[in-house]
């Protein structure tokens, strides 16, 4: 019932089976050779010195000390490099800092050594004096009247032609970026409304915490050509940024990604570690090693976007929704990275996760002396589906409507496109939601909690539900969202997959493999995937927006029924068949209608290759889905697939010390359609599980700007113990545009963990709370009305 | 960079005494708060390291005519699977099994944990309960010459013991408790693995006829030191165990203890899961 599974003639397809992902033989035997393991002959090791302020300006720098260290070969501070230029989503951040340092992860110098100890040595002889400056700890003191302005300065740095020009104007105000929505007519809204309610909501810091901490290799060829290894999810891009930052063409730069230890997001941006090893490579000329410790990673890596978000929503009395209205100030820290941008994913949950009518939504990122945020696995859609969901709760509480009845009442079906402009061509939501509240038994769990409230047990049950929508067809915010692929097969039927698409860990070159496999009727073992090498494989955006299945998928499968049709039509004159008239099965050319066999694929190829007219099999496909970008009102249909999934959480809540525990988590994902049943559950598996810790345990706590825990032992993460049961239900929708019709689910598990936590918590105890994380004495605190909820600052009004 | 000049790994306690009757050293068990310690800057290395894991007569768990002995090498993997332990001082046993991870516990010692004192020390609290003393052992003109302390005098404050810098802890002896005997032992911290108690608590005694006899009552992570709560333990020895006088125990033990603010828990929260748990420990004795 609730798993759908196509009646399948091809009895040995490859889809929808169990297999296991192409690396982890390697990984679970230690062999795979992480960034951390590739040494290069001649390298040096770099390390950073960060700034001991929060928000001083730098009155100056005496790096002599360390510059004798022996074994040092370089010890740089900004003036070393006056030719660097800014990174960053607006270009306000210069990878070394020479005036003000404005966190306390900002840059001052590097060494590179012979050794890490020598290095470490060296920094440890840099004298910095400061001059402090005011902190501005919070996004509402970065807008209180007065406050010390954190870009009040224009940022000059040379241009092409070497003269300085500014390049991040001064602000005026503090605020980095302002994005805002409307839809329809608010106030129409609350006039249409029979209920009301308004909320603040605090969505707190966390981190990625990747396994393999940040680093880079950078190396410069005696003719000024750039190898770097690196970690990044987006090499093409990062290959033209990393050119404009040196001023050289971008076909100078080549990255190699050795398999990369964890990313979620992380690696969307340049950090000024990476322009930092390549000023040391370029002024030392050898190839110059950096690798974060992990306390630095926890320092210097981006968070999470941490928001304060104002919920006003209404319906009428027939439990239809009437009207959103959202603002919202995201602390930005100290610089602009992507965590300024997650608004783009936050209006599409508050426009169109249900049917709204009327919508306003606005954000503000401020600058404060924060560590600054980048992207993480579900980009904002996070904080946002956990005040969208609270109230979906609420209004229906307010109304004495069922939870479940209300949100399918309002949910969006098949073929709707939204005042967003977004257009649903596949949607399961309403059978994601029917189909998780049934394997869970939500409606009577949920009325039989109720009834315990106060029968004086301190163990209270909880039940919540949830629902999520986000991208699953690419995110068009780039001028192109494709992907390129090469397909070459050997003599032997062996096949070369050169993808641009990016493994972070997700499984993509297992499906991608698999993918291409079924079309060429080949096992899956049939296919060596190279994706690690922007000298070989084609352009692709990058590993985001839980886009790689769909996109990365799409092209293979164009390359592969390429070289299938080559191969068919080469095989037709002498089969004696038409080519639409033959197929690719178990290895070997086949009639289309009998399965019978024509020749084996191996020798076929061979006599191709070896015959007068030689040729062999290689194709090219480059895919673009048929996506759009947003127009300047934030309208258009941004993906080519849209993913939906339902969440119910139960809680155990021990209403005496606070603790509250996840016992199982009941999803329905709507994924379009399993292609690796092994990889699709680890997904999701690993999502629920990143964001039980979000909603539960990890917590990164910056208080005047310090990071007061940067270590596993006081940031929690969810050990084995803690781990639900879950049970997954996949809702396969067969999207039209999508590989095999699957869509993408990256991101998706994580999203609606904390917003469902919260629900079930209210209903096991009948308070809610309304900022994150859950943690033991916050819950209990709230239980026993000894805390204050979140308020919107009269700073931001 | 450190300042270790000398590295030694003796076989045998005799020499172990002799290096650190010649000059400050700093001693090496299982490392795992040592070497934490000292990459974060909190602790300095003396000029020599006396690694002290080579000496076999520190380990093993054996019966001894006062209770039980335990030797300070002993690793909490190695305590948690005794069975004298276990069908003696489970207390201590369950504070084993709460403890860290296993890859931890393996490496781990009892010795470590107690020397290095910390409020939070998971096997402290249990050893209170059990009423614990530990053997410390130094190089006298006549060769060893061994002292007992009792444990609670031997911890004065968070990181800091009464050894003195030429003694070693050689082991920890306990009496067994008597038949009759009920104990528990409770750790409660943001999450079930891998974690430093927000608090510890631990109770002891002989249950007869309906009173808690010789009751015992220990803490960690709410003062400077682990602690016993004697005045809670007067209540409770004073009369019948009932609701009542559980309620008065959590009043005495509330007087007792001094919690701290920090990244764990505030001192008011502290105090809270004090009395909750406290009195949750208790009605489960009563109920038992
Ligand atoms: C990840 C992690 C989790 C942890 N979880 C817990 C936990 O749940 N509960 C808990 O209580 N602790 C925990 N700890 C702390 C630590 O593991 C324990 O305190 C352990 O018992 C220390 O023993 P050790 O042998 O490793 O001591 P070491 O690190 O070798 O030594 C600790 C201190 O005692 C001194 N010392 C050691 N042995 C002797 C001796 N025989 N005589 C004199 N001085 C000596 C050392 O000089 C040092 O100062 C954890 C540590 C880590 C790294």
């Amino acid at each position: 019932m609730a798993t759908t599974t196509l009646e399948r003639t091809n009895t040995d397809s490859l889809i929808g089976r169990r297999i296991p992902k192409l690396d982890a033989p390697d990984k679970a035997s230690g062999r795979t050779r992480y960034l951390h393991d590739i040494n290069i002959p001649g390298q040096l090791h770099a390390k950073i010195l960060r700034s001991s302020q929060v928000h001083a300006r730098i009155v100056s720098i005496d790096v002599e000390a360390a510059r004798r260290v022996p074994g040092v070969h370089a010890v740089i501070t900004a003036a070393d490099v006056p030719w660097q230029r800014p990174i960053g989503v607006t270009k306000d951040h210069l990878p070394l800092k020479s005036d003000i340092v404005r966190s306390r992860r900002d840059e001052i110098a590097a060494v590179a050594a012979d050794t890490v100890e020598a290095a470490d040595e060296a920094l440890r002889l840099i004298r910095v004096t400061y001059e402090p400056l005011p902190v501005v700890a919070t996004s509402a003191e970065a807008l209180a009247p007065g406050a010390p302005l954190l870009h009040g300065e224009d940022l000059r740095a040379p241009g092409r032609g070497g003269a300085l020009e500014v390049v991040h104007p001064a602000s005026k105000d503090n605020v980095a970026m302002v994005h805002e929505y409307r839809q329809g007519d608010v106030a129409q809204g609350e006039r249409d409304s029979a209920v009301v309610v308004e909320d603040v909501f605090w969505l707190h810091y966390v981190t990625h915490c990747c396994m393999g901490v940040s680093g880079v290799i950078a190396e410069f060829d005696p003719s000024g050509n750039l190898l770097l290894y690196s970690n990044t999810q987006v090499p093409f891009l990062h290959k033209r940024e990393f050119a404009e930052l040196l001023g050289i063409d971008p076909g100078r730069i080549r990255i190699i990604q050795p398999p990369i230890g964890g990313g979620f997001g992380s690696k969307l941006d340049i950090y000024p570690f990476e322009p930092i090893a390549i000023f040391l490579a370029k002024l030392t000329r050898r190839p110059v090693k950096l690798v974060f410790s992990r306390e630095e990673e926890f320092i210097a890596s981006p968070t999470r976007q941490p928001v304060l978000l104002k919920l006003r929503s209404g319906c009428d009395s027939a439990g239809r929704l009437t009207f959103r209205s959202v603002e919202t100030l995201h602390d930005n820290g100290a610089y602009t990275s992507w965590g300024a941008t997650t608004p783009f994913v936050m209006m599409q949950t508050i426009s169109s996760l249900y049917r709204v009518p009327h919508c306003h939504y606005r954000t503000r990122a401020v600058y404060t002396n924060n560590p600054y945020a980048g992207s993480f696995r579900g980009y904002g859609n996070l904080q946002a589906t956990f005040a969208v969901e609270a109230h979906m709760d609420k209004l229906a509480d307010a109304l004495g409507m069922d939870p479940l009845e209300f949100r399918l009442q309002n949910a969006q079906d098949p073929g709707e496109t939204t005042p967003q402009g977004m257009h649903f061509r596949s949607c399961g939501f309403k059978d994601c939601l029917r189909t998780a509240a049934e394997r869970s038994d939500y409606r009577a769990k949920r009325r039989a909690n109720l009834a315990h409230w106060n029968d004086g047990n301190p163990i209270k049950r909880g039940i919540g539900i949830a629902s999520m929508l986000h991208v699953g067809g690419g995110a068009k915010m780039y001028p192109s969202d494709g992907c390129g692929t090469i397909i070459k097969l050997d003599d032997f039927a062996k096949v070369t997959l050169i993808t641009g698409a990016s493994e972070i860990g997700q499984g993509s070159e297992t499906v991608l493999a698999q993918l291409t496999c079924e079309e060429l009727g080949l096992p899956i073992d049939a296919v060596t995937v190279v994706n690690n090498d922007t000298a070989i494989t084609p352009w692709d955006v990058g590993v985001h927006a839980s886009r790689t299945t769909f996109i990365g998928g799409n092209s293979a499968i164009g390359a592969a029924r390429k070289a299938k049709r080559k191969i068919l039509e080469a095989a037709a004159p002498t089969a004696g068949l038409a080519a639409d008239e033959l197929d690719l099965h178990g290895g070997s050319i086949v009639v289309k209608a009998t399965g019978e066999r024509v020749q084996d694929l191996g020798k076929f190829l061979r006599s191709l290759h070896f015959a007068e007219k030689a040729d062999l099999v290689m194709t090219t496909y480059y895919y673009e889905p048929p996506s759009v970008h947003l127009d300047r009102q934030y309208r258009g249909d941004v993906s080519a697939a849209y993913s939906w999934a339902t969440q119910v959480a139960e809680v155990e809540v021990d209403t005496e010390t606070g603790v509250v525990r996840l016992l199982k988590i009941t999803a329905a994902h709507d994924v379009g359609r399993v292609l690796n049943r092994l990889g699709i559950e680890g997904q999701i598996e690993g999502g629920i599980v990143m964001g039980q810790g979000y909603a539960l345990t990890e917590d990164l706590l910056v208080e005047g700007g310090v990071i007061k825990n940067p270590n596993f032992r006081d940031y929690k993460l969810i050990t084995a113990p803690e781990v639900p049961d879950v049970d997954v239900s996949f809702i396969e929708t067969f999207d039209g545009e999508g590989p095999q019709g699957a869509k993408g689910v990256g991101e998706a598990p994580a999203i609606c963990i904390a917003a469902a936590v919260a629900n079930a918590i209210y209903n096991a105890t009948g308070t809610r709370i309304y900022a994150l994380p859950f943690t033991p004495e916050k819950v209990y605190r709230a239980l026993r009305g000894k805390s204050t909820a979140p308020t919107w600052p009269e700073s931001a009004a | 960079m450190t300042e270790i000049r000398d590295y030694v790994a003796p076989r045998s306690l005799a020499d172990a005494l002799r290096v650190l009757a010649s000059g400050p050293a700093t001693v090496l068990a299982g490392g795992t708060d040592l070497m934490p310690q000292s990459r974060a800057g909190r602790v300095r290395f003396a000029p020599t390291l006396l690694n002290v894991q080579g000496i076999d007569e520190l380990r093993g768990v054996a019966r001894d005519p006062g209770g039980v002995q335990i030797g300070a090498l002993t690793t909490i993997t190695s305590l948690l699977e005794d069975p004298l332990i276990r069908d003696r001082a489970p207390v201590l046993r369950t504070a084993c099994d709460h403890f860290a991870s296993s890859q931890i516990r393996n490496a781990a010692t009892l010795g470590g944990n107690i020397c290095n004192a910390s409020p939070a020390g998971d096997t402290l609290v249990p050893l209170l309960v059990l009423g614990a003393s530990v053997v410390l052992a130094s190089a006298g003109p006549e060769g060893i010459v061994k002292r007992r302390l009792p444990l609670a005098e031997f911890l004065v404050g968070p990181g800091r013991t009464a050894r003195r810098t030429d003694e070693l802890l050689v082991a920890v002896q306990a009496p067994l408790p008597p038949a009759g005997w009920v104990d528990r032992y409770l750790k409660f911290g943001a999450r079930p693995a891998l974690d430093i108690s927000a608090i510890a608590l631990a109770v002891g005694g002989t249950l007869r006829e309906g009173r808690l006899e010789d009751a015992r009552i220990a803490f960690g992570a709410v003062a400077p030191t682990a602690i016993r709560a004697s005045e809670a333990e007067r209540v409770l020895s004073e009369g019948p165990l009932d609701r009542a006088r559980i309620d008065r125990a959590v009043e005495a033990a509330d007087a007792t203890i001094r919690p701290i603010s920090d990244v764990r828990a505030s001192d008011w929260y502290r105090r809270e899961l004090v009395h909750n748990l406290l009195r949750r420990v208790l009605n489960d004795v009563c109920d038992a």
